[in-house]
């Protein structure tokens, strides 16, 4: 059986390893400082597992060498966002934790591939990358396919068809500055450009750009935790089962869309030994221009980072 | 429980039952004038259900009252090419096969979404549209969705890459006259033109073009089942679960693309109704071309059928 470290068990961290469980494709290992907490949730669903039919293991632990032998290790930890602070705002609290998580990482599971999903990610990747000094294509950040997934259920819900039919594009960095390309976000394979007006798509465009402020106002104490969960998942067993898929993620980019250095959300080819391939699609200026502020956005923080002096 | 029939308890009829039995969305009532055979058929497939943890109900009849109720009924029913026969050739005697079921259905379920599997299928769909006076979006011709799914495997083969991400749209008569769009081919949203070089797109699209006769040239007895059976579940349940999915088929068309009083393969969403909406692709002139050539075809073959 593959194993799956899942680092902070919050909302996120614990709702990943519910999806997970649900998929029955590896053992699952809960990790958290705070004590208790991973224990108690990952003893919670493993006695559901009678009735949801899932013979994996699942644990919970304060224990950073019970990281040994992960195939994927999911990094969530992290404070989360409240409501009006912006995702930079996260920077310098995440970046020391993230310090000391990559640093476990490196140390326990030498071989595994991350899943950053703690805040601002394409930023906190970068910090994984440079403490871990992982290959490259072993890290990748969870922002595209969550991104994609709300703007595909917006869609399908304006459309009124299967959200199954939907996909969708979203590139750029994580956020305020995305990049959805409607040109290849598709119903059964037509552009929404073929069955949206434009004024449609934009407000489609828009509500996804704050999909995730939007949960936040409803919640005022938390930050969705669902959908970034079923994001996830979805990325894990997309490894651990090889299964080849295209997905946009953020991936550290080499001077593939003429960005050096830092990563960004692109579509890539996602399987067992990470990222795979990055997909250049071929963009109309305007959508590069979008690219390049996105990534302008993103190299602006990693500046305040190297202020931290935490390399 | 919603309850799906289908007439013909064949290879494909009985695959179709055990694919909708593995989804556990309906009640399957398998028809065959064979005495025994559906009856066989599905009590085999009950006495897999503990195992495989279906709690539908699927049973087995020679009497075709047995389709009333129906949510949707699959008409499978008739015979099959033996090499070098074309689809066409089966035109005339599937037509007297299916001829007498076209009233019983009328008779039994007329409010029931019908699937024609029959080959050929979308002068059959016609048929049945016509001669059964029903109503156009209560016919669906199960075509595009196999197709398209063999276009999917052969392109997620040829990029190695997960069949679950790619997408295919596939118009105009079934088979040997399908109309291929490579632009809406894609894999995630990524158009397949920017993946692949065209000429390795050539070579998927002339295997799907054959991919039937290729099977049956493997098989020589028989022709293909599972990958037409894994289609007509689809279909099924997207109008049992009225999930509005995008599927291609084969539509009765009343003027969308220029088509009047035909069935032929496009794009539509497909929910509780049948055929709820066509949608009609900007083609382009190429395209369109291929697409009236397509149709002229099944047009010929809907006159024969006339006579």
């Amino acid at each position: 059986m593959n194993k799956v470290s899942i680092i902070g068990s919050g909302n996120v961290g614990s709702s990943t390893a519910l999806y997970l469980a649900e998929k029955k494709i590896a053992d699952i290992y809960l990790i958290d400082v705070v004590e208790g907490l991973s224990e108690g949730k990952a003893l919670d669903a493993e006695e559901s597992a009678p009735i949801r039919k899932y013979d994996i293991e699942l644990r919970g632990t304060t224990d950073f060498s019970e990281l040994a032998g992960s195939d994927v290790v999911v990094v969530t930890a992290g404070i989360a966002r409240k409501p009006g602070m912006s995702r930079a705002d996260l920077l310098n609290t995440n970046a020391k934790i993230m310090k000391s998580v990559s640093e476990k990482i490196a140390q326990y599971a030498p071989n595994s591939i991350i899943v950053m999903v703690t805040n601002p990610l394409d930023v906190m990747s970068y910090v994984a990358l440079k403490i871990t000094g992982f290959a490259l294509k072993r890290i990748v950040g969870m922002a595209g396919v969550l991104d994609a997934t709300r703007f595909r259920y917006f869609v399908a819900q304006k459309l009124g068809v299967a959200v199954g039919d939907t996909t969708a594009m979203v590139l750029g960095g994580h956020g305020d500055s995305m990049v959805p390309l409607p040109r290849y976000s598709t119903v059964g394979g037509v552009p929404i450009t073929e069955i949206l007006s434009k004024d449609d798509i934009d407000k489609i465009i828009e509500r996804t750009r704050k999909g995730g402020a939007e949960i936040v106002g409803y919640l005022k104490t938390g930050s969705a935790y669902y959908a970034p969960a079923a994001s996830v998942a979805e990325m894990v067993e997309c490894i651990i089962r090889d299964k080849r898929r295209i997905l946009p993620c953020s991936a550290y980019l080499r001077g593939e869309y003429g960005i050096e250095g830092i990563f960004m959300g692109v579509p890539i080819l996602l399987g067992k030994n990470g990222v795979d391939r990055i997909i250049e699609l071929e963009l109309i200026p305007e959508e590069k221009e979008a690219l390049h502020v996105s990534a302008a956005a993103v190299k602006e923080v990693i500046e305040k980072l190297e202020d931290l002096e935490i390399f | 429980m919603k309850k799906v029939s289908i007439i013909g308890a064949g290879n494909v009829g009985a695959n179709a039952a055990f694919y909708i039995a593995e989804k556990n969305f309906a009640d399957v009532m398998l028809i065959d004038i064979v005495e025994g055979r559906a009856k066989g058929k599905a009590l085999d497939l009950m006495e897999a259900a503990p195992v495989r943890d279906y709690d539908t109900k699927i049973d087995g009849s020679d009497n075709i009252e047995n389709i009333a109720n129906s949510k949707v009924v699959v008409v499978t029913a008739g015979h099959v090419r033996k090499p070098q026969m074309s689809r066409l050739d089966l035109l005339e005697q599937n037509a007297k096969v299916i001829g007498p079921i076209i009233g019983k259905i009328k008779q039994y379920a007329p409010e029931a979404k019908i699937i024609v599997v029959t080959e050929p299928v979308d002068a059959l769909s016609c048929y049945v549209w016509k001669k059964g006076g029903f109503k156009r979006n209560q016919v669906i011709g199960m075509t595009g969705v196999l197709d398209t799914t063999r276009l999917r495997e052969f392109i997620s083969k040829e990029l190695q890459v997960s069949t679950a991400d790619t997408t295919a749209l596939v118009m105009g008569g079934h088979h040997d006259y399908m109309v291929i769009l490579p632009r809406y081919a894609r894999v995630e949203g990524v158009p397949i033109t920017q993946l692949l070089p065209k000429e390795r797109i050539t070579n998927i699209i002339r295997r799907t073009r054959e991919a039937g006769s290729e099977i049956l040239s493997y098989l020589k007895t028989a022709t293909a089942h599972y990958a037409p059976a894994a289609a007509i579940a689809e279909i099924a349940e997207a109008i049992v679960k009225d999930s509005k999915r995008l599927l291609c088929i084969s539509a009765c068309l009343e003027g969308e693309y220029d088509v009047k009083d035909l069935c032929l393969g496009v794009p539509a969403i497909i929910g509780a109704n049948g055929v709820e909406k066509v949608i009609e692709l900007q083609l382009t002139l190429e395209e369109k071309q291929e697409f009236d050539e397509s149709m002229t075809v099944i047009s010929e073959a809907v006159k024969i059928l006339e006579e």
